[in-house]
């Protein structure tokens, strides 16, 4: 009998065990999905590693996002019988063995946790183990995690809190368009519809159709500070950023010495993708900060960004600024005259006395409508109740 | 796939694999992809090979089902209504308004009740009309069955095959993909492209259709940090062609490239960051 011989029965576990590592990887795939994977390849037949493949696809990834995941994947189980190749080339000493394929963050966790596949052992032993994989995410880590800075973490606590992050949802406040909608609570009377009806009975007019303004969410500007201060925080924020903010009209900049439109790596549907565009993209990540020369740039190149006095905009900085300081006033000044509100996040409110001593912390504070502290998931989930209620402030008085 | 490629369409295997899965486990199925990559041309082509009528929706912000599915023709219902008045009674006039000949129907119904071999039922960009709208569409695609409740329940004689297609424009329900099969529908390779541009642009030289297709695939491969806002699909490929044979072009030069700019991109910023990069598109395609 040989390795992966298809007589020997393997291929229902072997594809129970890939769809598990897809669902491990974050793909939804239940039970029914799995059974119309094993139909599709019985209709598809196995003399075709590609077309196995397309089939495999198109039953069982449902979202762009994760086509990248499922090819990584599919290539790790469904290897090409070249491992005994590799064996071979490892017992040449001159010769060096071909590397492990680069995966992305999502399958490499998916293929790290054990493969049942292999569970050739009795069911306990490994039902045991994944509750112990289990256990390491236990209430009290999360609640630790929750209240940690974010600049206090290890490594790979610290890859586990971005990965937190990205599930907290961030709703944004709405205003109402300039469209209308039919509601039954609506504040003015739907004509053409209450016609409309008239005209089916006949010219009678039996109810009173309402409608009202259509609510939208306002449009979102984010700048990023990316110097050497912020490192860690700009990151994190641009990946929860990424995924809270996913379906609505934003423009990312990042800034240190010089500013970056960071749009582009935005409309990556993975967040690791983006992160990893965003640092080819940015020049001077871990740099200085040049707040007023960056914002003056905005002003010059994008200032249509802020058109209408509607737009949320959040600036990410500890305000540490190296710049000029009169020119960072004018900006500021600027910004927060064209934007609805002007939020400044700041991660160096851990410290419960600070107050902004520093010459662009000072600024900062004098035109942000509102001072927000984002150095830990708890404060995160904060932001979002705080912004909802940006709207139904009055709008602050400009200095 | 060869019946494809004879009627002008050159899909990957994958897209093929895909096609005949739909067709053999009787699922719907949802293509993505950025515009102008082909996912509506498939519709129509696979309702050419499999000779069935294509019946088509496009989807809209505010579609509602009496646009979708049927409705009754009030104003024909109202005038006979008048005109039975004297007659006869209520009731009979109920019953006689309530008949097939006073239904309007909508492109989901049509779908149903076409004979054999059935039709082919395009969804056209599912992600603009809205999630209500979607939840209805999900009862539709899962039974292809309508309950009029004036006339009785319609069932379909011959299941359509079904194509949603969808911009991207916003993520579909969970509930909606689990019906469907998904396929992503990526830009061509060259060698497709090759075939696509030829068979559609025939007037266009051979040595000039493959630096065209050179050219666009080059400037989709282009690295992010000088990406432009939308990479140019196969449908401004073959635009582009067509402007080059409508100019008598005989050779792509730096010109010739920025005086028909317009054509393969629709932003101003494109066609800005485009100019200083056509030396180098162009420059190794002279050397092969």
């Amino acid at each position: 009998m040989q390795l992966g011989d298809a007589r020997t029965g393997k291929l229902a576990n072997n594809m129970i065990g890939f769809g598990r590592a897809l669902r491990r990887a974050g793909l939804p795939i239940d039970a029914s999905r799995m059974v119309l994977a094993q139909q599709s390849c019985v209709l598809v037949g196995f003399d075709q590693r590609r077309d196995l493949k397309a089939a495999l696809e198109a039953v069982l990834v449902s979202r762009h996002t994760d086509r990248l995941v499922f090819n990584e994947l599919f290539d790790a189980f469904f290897r090409n019988p070249d491992i005994a190749k590799q064996l071979m080339a490892q017992l040449l000493p001159q010769h060096k063995a071909p590397t492990e394929p680069k995966r992305s963050p999502r399958a490499q966790e998916a293929l790290a946790a054990p493969p049942p596949a292999q569970a050739n052992k009795p069911n306990e032993p490994q039902t045991e183990e994944e509750i112990k994989l289990d256990a390491a995410m236990s209430a009290s880590t999360q609640h630790r995690l929750r209240h940690a800075d974010f600049d206090q973490l290890s490594a790979s606590e610290f890859k586990l809190v971005e990965r937190l992050a990205r599930e907290i949802p961030l709703p944004l406040p709405k205003f109402k368009a300039r469209r209308l909608m039919p509601s039954a609570r609506g504040d003015r009377l739907n004509w053409g519809r209450l016609l409309n009806e008239a005209g089916r009975l006949d010219g009678e007019v039996l109810s009173l159709p309402k409608q009202r303004r259509r609510l939208q969410p306002l449009p979102l500007l984010i700048l990023v500070d990316v110097s050497g201060s912020m490192e860690r925080y700009a990151r994190l924020m641009l990946a929860f950023l990424h995924q809270a903010t996913r379906h609505l009209k934003r423009s990312v900049y990042a800034f240190g010495t010089q500013l970056t439109p960071l749009s582009v790596a935005f409309e990556q549907d993975d967040t690791d993708q983006m992160l990893l565009h965003t640092n080819a993209l940015i020049a001077d990540f871990g740099g200085g900060t040049q707040i007023g020369a960056s914002l003056e740039d905005f002003h010059q190149n994008f200032r249509n960004e802020v058109i209408g006095r509607r737009t949320l905009v959040l600036i990410i900085s500890d305000g540490l600024d190296t710049g000029d300081l009169s020119q960072l006033n004018n900006q500021l000044n600027w910004l927060s005259k064209q934007s609805k509100q002007f939020v400044w996040l700041n991660p160096l409110l851990r410290y419960d006395q600070y107050a902004p001593l520093a010459g662009g912390a000072q600024l900062l504070a004098k035109y942000s409508h509102q001072m927000l502290a984002i150095h830990n998931l708890d404060s995160l989930e904060k932001l979002a109740q705080a912004l909802v209620n940006v709207t139904s402030k009055p709008l602050p008085e400009h200095k | 796939m060869q019946s494809f490629e004879s009627v002008g369409y050159f899909p990957d295997r994958r897209l093929a694999t895909a096609v005949y899965l739909a067709q053999a486990l009787n699922r719907p199925l949802l293509l993505e992809g950025e515009p102008g990559v082909g996912k509506t041309e498939l519709a129509k082509v696979l309702a050419q090979i499999t000779s069935r009528s294509l019946i088509r929706l496009q989807c809209y912000d505010g579609l509602e089902q009496r646009e979708a599915l049927y409705e009754w023709n009030y104003a024909a219902q109202l005038i006979h209504m008048r005109a039975a008045q004297a007659e006869r009674n209520a009731e009979q006039i109920e019953q006689e308004v309530y008949q097939s000949k006073y239904l309007i129907r909508r492109p989901l119904l049509r779908a149903l009740e076409t004979p054999a071999p059935g039709a082919v039922l395009l969804i056209d960009e599912i992600d603009r009309a809205d999630e209500p709208f979607e939840a209805f569409l999900l009862e539709y695609l899962g039974e292809y069955q309508v309950s009029i409740p004036e006339m009785g329940t319609v069932r379909a004689q011959h299941q359509p095959i079904t194509i949603l297609t969808s911009n991207r424009t916003r993520d579909l329900s969970d509930a909606i993909k689990r019906r469907c099969l998904y396929h992503w529908v990526d830009y061509p390779e060259r060698d497709r492209e090759l075939a696509i541009v030829q068979n559609r642009v025939p007037e266009l030289s051979a040595q000039l259709s493959e630096q065209v297709t050179q050219f666009i695939e080059r400037l989709r491969l282009q690295p992010i940090a000088n990406a432009f806002t939308r990479s140019p699909g196969i449908a401004e490929s073959i635009e582009w062609a067509k402007a080059l044979v409508a100019l008598n072009t005989l050779e792509l030069d730096p010109e010739i490239v920025q005086s028909t700019a317009g054509v393969i991109f629709k932003q101003r910023d494109d066609v800005a960051a485009l100019e200083p990069l056509i030396s180098d598109l162009l420059a190794p395609a002279d050397a092969n």
